[in-house]
């Protein structure tokens, strides 16, 4: 209560005092830009600007590296404006009644996530059948979408149902790729949707006699079921991922058998196939996996 | 005995026409309806009124057994309240006894008072128990450790063999004849003259088999023939000293297609009754059973041997028991026995030696008019294993002499198997894994990281080999009973608390991709639900009875991870993730949230006839999980729909001595759908229609 009172007290001063300043002069004055908020943002998202005097929204011009954007909100001291398309990173230029005048700090202008979906990726394995599991490992490269054969622009490798991740060190299984990027994994549970971030989580990395997405039924991304004899993906595990050059990933498994049927039959869908959903974010170091 | 050159006609006929049934001649009274004269063993191990124990209790006439016309312990026991017989069709054929609930590793089954042994993962096959010759079956639910030590944490089944008493030989032949060209014979003899008594059973069954699965090649259940003989003798020393001896041999034999699969089941039982006086007596006895079975796999061209699997297990176990009467109401039980098991199995290194010690104590005592109690416990120290302390708790009290009111708690446990203990398995031709017991796991471990098959171990190596503690129960019952006339109705609240069940967990992934797999006390669950038995005698002739079991079974973690929005389904078209709501959790496999049975016997006795029809039915169960949340939801396909099966059969009596029976089980052709079962290869629940016909000749 004390504080509210304080507050509309204060109001009220204020008011009082730019009620008195108007009355003072009939020039139009200089408004500032005090700060943007984020200082990043992708194409389409919400901008708050800060700073003082901003005179009525009609009479802004308010640019990205130079490209108009729409103002959606205005006050005096505020104004909340969607990066447009085209935008470049740089400064954000407000223009009104002849006076220009730039933010005090630049706009990064992030890469919009990418949303997609991976089908049939195929990740076969020698051995096992008693005999120690071999083959080269399938590696997929976020950035691309695909399949890669680089030895070092890649993200995860798949191989039966061992997932690699392109950091950390070889485990010790035969043909493992060698890992010489960045990469890590955390496991998180949930909606895919409701995973929307990469910050906190911790990042386990591949190591010696250990993959940093653990194997065996019910320990990783899937269960076996002995009666069934199928493998399905445990539903609601989120993997998130650091990629081999320090950008974020979130994926979900959707089957292991070739074209992800709602029930699989172990002995005529062929497996170790896999189909994923996944969300990366290109821009580096960022962590947004809120996918529009 | 009257065989008579026409007799053997009858015989003759009898196995050779195998369209020929029977029936036995019996005393009109205690198919349904309460006899006074009604008393069971196995609740108390001393003999009891059945309509006065306090703790639910089934009792299966051999009237009943012998006019619905089956032949085999799992056929009559699906048709009682609160009795499921699961069938395990993810394997096909092999059945398994569910009691409130509870499966069929944790019900005892006793013949005459003694263990039988002999399961198949934890599975003990009641169709192996032929039941041409017993008195009664009864069944005790509820966690009854405190009388039967491991094991009978949801309840015991004990079948109980027929005395002879009559100085002439009397007895029956029978051959019944049924579906899948289903075959049994069976010989029954009794006598008993002066201090002497015997009894002789031989039993026969072959079959056919049948398949559940049309579209592939092989059967589910191949062919083959079982011979069960069983000899008893009673003699009676003197006027308090009685001996009673039993041998049972059982051999079972199946014809597949390459190997061969046999199975031997043999019990010694030697029992001595000393009355000191009038009051109090000792019980000495001593059983030992071997069963083992030998499957061998060849291979069809080259005779290569691909499987030999044998099994051997053996139970010596001699038990003393002591009942002092301080008065009729107020009786003392105490006991001691001493169980030394040994197993000997291919999968294991060397032959297991378990051996335990126990000893209980039962009163059972009337402290008001209308209160009885009985307070019992056991304990049991085993070599392998923590020792425990099994009590138990049972009240009735009667309101009036047409109401009662009834309670019991008590605690049950079952020590790890064998399998738990001392399996070292590693699947050669399923993939590479291997499990390991918790006795040898250790060693296991090690053995194989010398050989540098473990890529990296997922538990902490100085947790290895730590002991398993028994799986235990604590299980409530609280039920109101009620006569009055023609009718006689009980409602029982059950409700079984299991902690410390045994699962299996990863000790470590190998450098073949595959896994180590271990043994841990891991799961909780629960089981809770009512019963009721309603029983009528609608006319001077005919007997209804109907049964209800309302069931509730969960896994208690799982409960609470779906509870905390913590287990996510798939949607089946769109293979999205969904999170799921409480009620999307149907709970364990294999259980039914209601189950019916509905029973009528008439009798037409100028005509010596008499007919019967039974209804089973069992609501909507699911077999397993499908979409890899690890629990059985209503988005998994998975479930069998609800289904009844129809059981009819006539039994006519001619001559006095003959009795012939024809009948229908499955009348309705239920065969139902496996939801597990490929797109292209259908499998069935039930191969559909029995018909049978058996004739019985009673001397």
């Amino acid at each position: 209560m004390k504080t509210t009172l304080k507050l509309f007290s204060l109001c009220t001063l204020l008011f009082a005092f730019m009620a008195c300043s108007d009355d003072d002069g009939d020039t139009v004055a200089e408004f500032t830009v005090t700060a943007i908020t984020p200082d990043s943002g992708t194409v389409g998202s919400e901008i708050t600007i800060t700073g003082t005097n901003f005179p009525d929204v009609s009479a802004i011009n308010l640019t990205f590296g130079g490209v108009p954007a729409t103002i959606s909100s205005a006050t005096s001291t505020q104004l909340v404006v969607t990066v447009p398309t085209g935008a470049t990173s740089g400064a954000v230029t407000v223009s009104a009644n002849g006076f220009t005048q730039d933010a005090t700090t630049s706009f990064t202008v992030l890469a919009n996530l990418v949303s997609g979906t991976m089908e049939n990726l195929e990740a076969p394995q020698t051995g096992s059948q008693g005999e120690p599991a071999g083959g080269p490992f399938t590696k997929f490269s976020f950035e691309t979408g695909a399949v890669t054969d680089s030895d070092t622009e890649w993200d995860i490798a798949f191989r039966g149902t061992t997932i690699a991740v392109n950091g950390g060190t070889v485990t010790g299984t035969n043909d493992e790729p060698a890992r010489n990027g960045n990469g890590g994994a955390a496991i998180e549970t949930g909606l895919f949707a409701e995973v929307t971030s990469a910050a906190g989580l911790t990042f386990e990395v591949d190591a010696d006699g250990a993959f940093a997405i653990p194997t065996g039924s019910g320990e990783g991304w899937y269960n076996y079921n002995p009666a069934t004899f199928t493998l399905s993906p445990i539903p609601g595990r989120v993997l998130v991922f650091r990629t081999h050059d320090g950008r974020y990933a979130k994926v979900e498994i959707l089957s292991y058998y070739r074209d992800a049927p709602a029930v699989p039959d172990p002995f005529m869908d062929e497996s170790r196939m896999y189909t994923f959903n996944y969300v990366y974010n290109p821009n580096e170091g960022e962590t947004n996996l809120a996918a529009n | 005995m009257s065989l008579n050159k026409n007799n053997f006609l009858i015989i003759f006929f009898v196995f050779t026409t195998p369209c020929a049934l029977g029936q036995e001649k019996t005393e009109r009274d205690s198919i349904l309806t309460e006899n006074l004269e009604e008393v069971v063993v196995t609740a108390t191990r001393t003999v009891r009124q059945l309509s006065s124990l306090p703790l639910p209790v089934t009792l299966i006439a051999k009237e009943q057994i012998a006019r619905s016309g089956v032949t085999r312990l799992n056929e009559i026991l699906n048709e009682q309240t609160g009795i499921v017989m699961t069938p395990d069709v993810t394997i096909g054929g092999g059945e398994g006894v569910q009691i409130q609930g509870i499966a069929s590793d944790y019900v005892m089954v006793l013949i005459d008072g003694v263990p039988v042994v002999g399961r198949s993962s934890g599975n003990l096959d009641l169709s192996r128990f032929a039941i041409g010759n017993i008195k009664q079956i009864e069944v005790v639910k509820g966690p009854s450790s405190s009388l039967f030590g491991s094991e009978a944490l949801g309840g015991v089944i004990n079948i109980i063999t027929e005395r002879p008493n009559s100085d002439k030989v009397t007895g029956q032949i029978s051959h019944r004849a049924a579906s899948f060209n289903n075959q049994n014979s069976t010989i029954n003899l009794n006598q008993r003259k002066g201090k002497l008594g015997y009894s002789v059973f031989v039993d026969r069954l072959s079959t056919d088999g049948f398949d559940l699965t049309p579209n592939q090649e092989g059967q589910t259940v191949n062919p083959f023939f079982n011979y069960t003989l069983n000899g008893r003798l009673y003699f009676n020393v003197s006027e308090n000293l009685k001996a009673f001896a039993s041998g049972r041999y059982f051999l079972q034999d199946f014809d597949i297609p390459s190997g061969t699969s046999e199975e031997r089941d043999g019990n010694l039982h030697l029992r001595l009754d000393h009355n000191l006086t009038d009051k109090s007596g000792f019980e000495y006895e001593f059983y030992y059973t071997n069963y083992s079975t030998n499957e061998q796999t060849v291979d069809p061209i080259n005779d290569e041997i691909l499987l030999d699997n044998d099994f051997d297990q053996k139970l010596f176990r001699p038990e003393v028991r002591f009942n002092h009467n301080f008065s009729s109401d107020n009786t003392l039980t105490l006991g001691g026995g001493y169980n030394l098991e040994t197993l000997n199995r291919s999968l294991f290194a060397d032959e297991i030696t378990f051996n335990s010690q126990y000893v209980f104590a039962q009163y059972d005592f009337r402290p008001l008019k209308k209160l009885n109690i009985i307070a019992g416990a056991r304990f049991d120290n085993h070599s392998e294993y923590n020792s425990q302390l099994s009590p138990k708790l049972s009240a009735r009290y009667d309101l009036n002499p047409h109401w009662a009111l009834k309670g019991s708690v008590g605690s049950g446990f079952k020590a790890p198997d064998f399998r738990q203990l001392y399996l070292d398995f590693t699947n050669a031709s399923g993939g590479g894994y291997s499990v390991f017991g918790k006795e040898v796991e250790a060693e296991g471990i090690q053995r194989l990281q010398a050989n540098d098959e473990v890529a990296n171990l997922a538990v902490d190596p100085n947790d290895l080999g730590e002991p398993l503690d028994a799986e235990s129960s604590v299980g409530i019952n609280l039920g109101v009973g009620f006569k009055k006339g023609k009718l006689r109705s009980d409602l029982n609240f059950f409700r079984n608390d299991f902690e410390n069940l045994i699962d299996t967990r990863i000790l470590a992934a190998k450098t073949n991709g595959q896994n180590v797999f271990g043994y841990i006390n891991r799961e909780s669950v629960y089981t809770q639900g009512l019963e009721v038995d309603l029983q009528y005698k609608a006319l001077e002739n005919l007997n209804l009875s109907a049964g209800y079991q309302l069931l509730y079974a969960f896994d208690k973690d799982k409960e609470d991870a779906v509870e905390n929005g913590e287990v996510f389904g798939r949607d089946p078209e769109t293979l999205e993730t969904i999170r799921l709501e409480r009620s999307d959790y149907f709970g364990l496999e294999n259980r039914s949230r209601h189950t019916l049975n509905f029973k009528a016997f008439y009798e037409v006795p100028e005509w010596g006839a008499n007919a019967n029809l039974r209804v089973v039915y069992r609501s909507r169960f699911g077999l397993a999980d499908r979409n890899g949340n690890d629990i059985l939801d209503e988005l998994d396909n998975s479930f069998v729909d609800g289904y009844a099966l129809v059981n009819l059969s006539f039994g006519k009596t001619f001559y006095e001595h003959y009795q012939l029976q024809l009948g229908a089980n499955n009348l309705l052709d239920f065969q139902g759908s496996n939801p597990l079962a490929t797109q292209d290869n259908e499998q069935l629940i039930n191969p559909g229609t029995q018909l049978f016909a058996r004739l019985n000749i009673q001397f």
